[in-house]
């Protein structure tokens, strides 16, 4: 980041790349330093060592009290005064490796996808055309992409070469996104068929799973309003309007339970942060093997 | 940049509170103390899925969900080690389906781990812990070819999910899987209720790792949450009892505002 930041604004993408060709190479140094001078008990202290460090710096973050609304150094235009305390500065930078560390694992993920569908191709295994329509759209989205993106930056009118632009706003707003569109547009034929099959009359709780999702759902439409507009707007009856019945269920029914839900889960999460923080969770991730 | 979220002297004093009620109840279990954990179905589930697979000869498909790493995913992958040591064990393959990038190589490292702990590390094939797609759709449907195209017996689905749980879970339902799902989403739950065979809810999902391998550690953490929960709504129904009984009382009900200690010592 200090480096980033020391780097004079401009032109100066060689040193940049240099940079960044370090720190890489930098990195993979001490990495194969640890894989070859560390044997497994020592790698895994190293991750229970930085689990609880990364761990104890978050939640000290956290639970120190804040000064006044300050503005504290960021990489982005800070105007916004905020409460800060001696580690938030610290904070951002966190999230940038996190960050850094994320776009190497799509490489990963990305080498995962060739190795797959490469060796099905080249074996022929059952359904190899798959993987092979998977390197068709890889390369022609990735090329044309990069073209457009190319022409673009290099300031020219799409009407100077059009077709680079055309082709992928025919692969992007032609083919992915109706895809993508097609496929949310399943969900109704899916709710549907879900909800037919939870709301069959067959024990009590699907009775009143039923009788439940039959008077939310006509409270929100206008006949149910229509079909208990004859009882009166006051007094007692007035509870029986379809609407607020629907709504009663919600708030008063619907709402407790998916709070409880909540409680529940806020608290096993806090129970099973614990266990990683402290390197308890033993059997998976901190195995004593 | 906006404001950050910090804690105020409440939520120090009850976090604090809480954790110190887990930690003791891990120490007390570390120390031999009984624990009792209630039968969850849809946890005790996992091995009658496991074995329906193994009977059937058909491989089984896991999903950690959409998350990227943090303790949804984490938790996810807590089971996953274990339905795969179940798997291992009985010569049954299982895919895992990974959306995250993130999460493939974590996943990747627990597969093969999980293999080399039951003794059988020549059965793990690279290929079954497969990146699918970022996107989220594209995730779906490739998830479902993998359903479809491998014929696995039995599904499992344990993370966070959105909106493509269902074309997931109805597809897999559409091929004769049985299905196991847990998710910490409350939105989400019902659509697995209605999909999957067995289902595991709310804060059953995080006791998994504590419910499948009664670990005395897991098992405290467990016993340690609940007794939390047990305080918290014992707080909730305080706070009810006060704003029922005094309402508007300035110095009651300002006990149930979280900013109440700040207050009360004077800094509020």
């Amino acid at each position: 980041m200090t480096v980033f930041k020391a780097l004079p604004a401009g032109d100066h993408l060689p040193a940049l790349v240099a940079v960044l060709l370090a720190s890489v190479l930098a990195c993979v140094a001490l990495f194969y330093f640890l894989h070859r001078t560390l044997g497994p008990r020592g790698r895994r202290r190293l991750t229970m060592a930085v689990t609880f460090l990364a761990g104890l710096y978050l939640g000290l973050e956290y639970f120190l009290p804040v000064r006044e609304a300050v503005l504290w150094p960021t990489r982005l235009p800070n105007t916004h005064p905020s409460p800060a305390n001696l580690l938030t500065p610290g904070i951002e930078p966190f999230s940038v490796w996190l960050t850094v560390a994320g776009a190497f694992t799509v490489g990963l993920g990305i080498y995962s996808l060739f190795q797959f569908h490469g060796r099905n191709v080249l074996r022929r295994t059952r359904g190899w055309p798959y993987g092979l329509s998977f390197f068709i759209a890889t390369f022609a989205m990735f090329t044309f992409t990069i073209w457009d993106h190319s022409l673009t930056k290099a300031g020219l009118a799409p009407e100077a070469m059009p077709w680079p632009r055309a082709v992928y706003e025919f692969l992007f707003t032609g083919i992915y996104v109706p895809l993508q569109a097609a496929t949310f547009s399943l969900l109704a034929f899916y709710i549907a068929s879900a909800a037919y099959r939870a709301f069959r009359i067959q024990t009590a709780e699907a009775s009143v799973m039923m009788v439940a999702a039959f008077i939310v759902m006509l409270g929100q439409v206008p006949i149910g309003s229509w079909l208990t507009s004859t009882l009166p707007t006051s007094g007692p009856l007035a509870f029986f309007h379809l609407e607020a019945l629907g709504e009663w269920v919600m708030r008063w029914l619907n709402t407790p339970a998916q709070r409880a839900i909540t409680l529940g889960i806020a608290v096993g999460a806090l129970a099973m942060s614990l266990r990683i923080w402290l390197s308890l969770e033993r059997g998976t991730f901190f195995s004593e093997r | 940049m906006g404001g950050l979220e910090h804690a105020n002297s409440f939520i120090r004093v009850l976090f604090s509170s809480m954790c110190i009620i887990i930690v003791v109840s891990v120490l007390l279990a570390q120390r031999g103390r009984e624990m009792f954990i209630r039968r969850i179905p849809g946890l005790t589930a996992i091995e009658e899925a496991v074995g329906r697979a193994t009977e059937m000869g058909r491989p089984i498909f896991f999903s950690p969900g959409l998350a990227g790493i943090g303790i949804t995913t984490l938790q996810a992958l807590a089971i996953l080690a274990h339905i795969v040591r179940l798997a291992a064990a009985r010569a049954t393959r299982i895919i895992t389906a990974i959306n995250v990038s993130s999460v493939y190589p974590i996943a990747e490292e627990t597969v093969r781990e999980a293999y080399d702990s039951v003794g059988r590390s020549a059965d793990y094939r690279p290929d079954d812990v497969r990146f699918v797609s970022e996107e989220q759709f594209a995730y779906a449907l490739g998830s479902v070819g993998i359903m479809a195209r491998e014929q696995t017996a039995t599904n499992f689905l344990f993370g966070q999910f959105y909106a493509e749980a269902l074309i997931l879970t109805e597809n897999g339902r559409a091929l004769g899987s049985l299905q196991v799902a847990g998710c910490p989403d409350p939105v989400q739950i019902p659509f697995f209720i209605a999909t999957c065979d067995y289902v595991v809810i709310g804060d059953e999902f995080y006791a998994a790792s504590a419910y499948l391998t009664r670990e005395p550690t897991l098992m405290g953490s467990l016993v340690g949450q609940d007794i939390v929960k047990a305080l918290l709504l014992l707080l909730i129904i305080a706070g009810l009892v006060i704003v029922t009984l005094f309402p508007g009382h300035p110095g009651l009900t300002g006990l149930i505002r979280p900013d109440f200690l700040s207050a009360l010592l004077g800094k509020g």
